[in-house]
């Protein structure tokens, strides 16, 4: 067995050139979905509702199928929806394979992550007593400002370490990007070892690429837990 | 606009349940074999020193890192190279044993801490009651420690075995033919016309499998529960 270590330097530098790619994706995602998984954790808190009913229909659904599967049929539904509309519909000319294959990373692993963000809103808003939003509406707050008050702030300190498991998830599943021929760590990584057949040598230095930048968000987590959390040492004080 | 037969998901759907079994069998065979490393990392971290604790540590925060995709293709690729040192020769070997070692490592980490949470979660006097009224340590554990255990690990196990099905489904990139593996091969066949329509089919099939799996797992820790309740109205 002989690593290629000449390539492994070559290839590291090649894939530094990825990350801004991985990262994109994860967190402009996670941007997206933020709000969309918000509203709908607010609407599954409300079980008699049908919006409820429909949201948890969709959590099951996305959470009960692999992530593979949605990319393929997404990336092959999607395509063919938007030129259908462009074309037949708006009688526009625009050609819809000159997108770039970002966009429709996005859409994918949005609609992905705004199920998983429902959960894990809902069940930090469940963490929040009742009493809290009483109290809120009872001194004169209107809902949304007893949610921005009052809510939210607290709901947020449970939220964390599910949100920084998500994004991790996320990100380690952009790596299945390269399915819709995006040009991220993963994909560069692939062509690279596609040349000399230094398969193991490519996915050796990217997946130190990707403890690296798991590294990078946990820190960045537990930074923002010390921050929104403060409120509970003065408490506790 | 492509056309779109929903009838075809129905005519597909035969085609890929005698291939359920070969998935059930890979999911399966990895959790006896992350089940097992995953035993063995939780009982290295609960019992042994500072140095084993910090071992078992690194190994679930590394393999908690690493996408599963590159988890395969690195054990796809390096695995046979490795054990050529060795002098072994697995380059015949059959898809599955890649996919099961694998998802096994990956499998372990999340086992690891299922069973030391499970374990820490079970009061400690439990076990000195246990042993003061004269049981031996094994029967302490077997009578009375594993049954509680059990209770705590069951929604633990249940999400990271929909994981692992989930992320099983990624074996098709080795060309395992499990469900996946045969949907893209009908693809294939069908020269990419019908993708929707077999995807469709997939999808109906592994919810239904996940949806399967925590129903009747959350039953059984139901069941497990009631047993429990008597026990504490009793006492």
């Amino acid at each position: 067995m002989t690593i290629n270590t000449e390539f492994m330097i070559q290839t590291f530098f090649d894939v530094l050139a990825g990350i801004p790619v991985t990262l994109e994706l994860t967190f402009i995602t996670l941007l997206l979905s933020f709000p969309i998984a918000f509203f709908m954790a607010l609407q599954k808190l409300e079980k008699k509702k049908v919006s409820g009913k429909i949201v948890s229909g969709y959590v099951s659904f996305v959470r009960g199928t692999p992530v593979v599967l949605q990319i393929l049929f997404l990336y092959s539904l999607l395509p063919t929806i938007l030129n259908y509309l462009i074309k037949e519909i708006l009688k526009l000319e625009f050609d819809i394979f000159s997108i770039n294959p970002m966009i429709y990373a996005f859409v994918v692993f949005s609609l992905n992550t705004v199920a998983v963000l429902t959960e894990v809103f809902r069940s930090a808003l469940l963490t929040v007593e009742h009493g809290q939003l009483e109290a809120a509406l009872a001194i004169g707050l209107n809902k949304c400002q007893a949610y921005v008050r009052i809510i939210i702030p607290q709901a947020i300190v449970s939220a964390l370490p599910n949100l920084c498991n998500a994004t991790i998830n996320l990100m380690k599943s952009t790596s299945l990007a390269f399915m819709m021929t995006v040009k991220d760590i993963t994909a560069i990584a692939k062509v690279n070892a596609a040349f000399g057949y230094n398969y193991i040598e490519a996915y050796l230095v990217i997946s130190v690429i990707y403890i690296i930048l798991c590294t990078l968000v946990q820190l960045g987590y537990v930074a923002v837990e010390r921050y929104f959390s403060s409120y509970k040492r003065f408490s506790t004080n | 606009m492509r056309p779109f037969h929903p009838t075809y998901i129905f005519e597909v759907l035969p085609q890929l349940f005698p291939y359920i079994g070969v998935t059930i069998a890979v999911t399966f065979g990895t959790v006896l074999g992350g089940g097992l490393i995953g035993l063995l990392l939780a009982a290295a971290k609960i019992k042994r020193g500072r140095i084993a604790k910090v071992l078992v540590n690194t190994y679930v925060y590394l393999t908690r890192c690493i996408p599963s995709i590159v988890m395969l293709f690195i054990v796809y690729y390096g695995l046979p190279e490795l054990l050529m040192v060795f002098g072994i020769d697995i380059n015949n070997i059959h898809k599955a044993f890649f996919v099961i070692t694998t998802f096994s490592i990956l499998f372990a980490a999340n086992m690891s801490e299922v069973f030391r949470s499970a374990y820490e979660a079970v009061n400690k006097g439990q076990r000195e009651a246990a042993v003061s009224i004269g049981m031996t340590e094994f029967q302490a554990f077997r009578r009375i420690l594993l049954p509680q255990c059990t209770i705590y690990a069951i929604p633990n196990f249940a999400n990271a075995l929909v994981n692992l099905i989930k992320e099983g489904s990624l074996a098709y990139t080795i060309g395992l033919i499990d469900i996946m593996g045969k949907g893209q091969l009908i693809i294939g066949l069908n020269m990419g016309s019908y993708s929707l329509e077999t995807y469709l089919a997939l999808f109906i099939l592994y919810w239904i499998l996940i949806l399967l799996i925590e129903k009747s797992l959350k039953f059984l820790e139901k069941r497990l529960l009631q047993g429990r309740k008597i026990l504490n109205t009793a006492g």
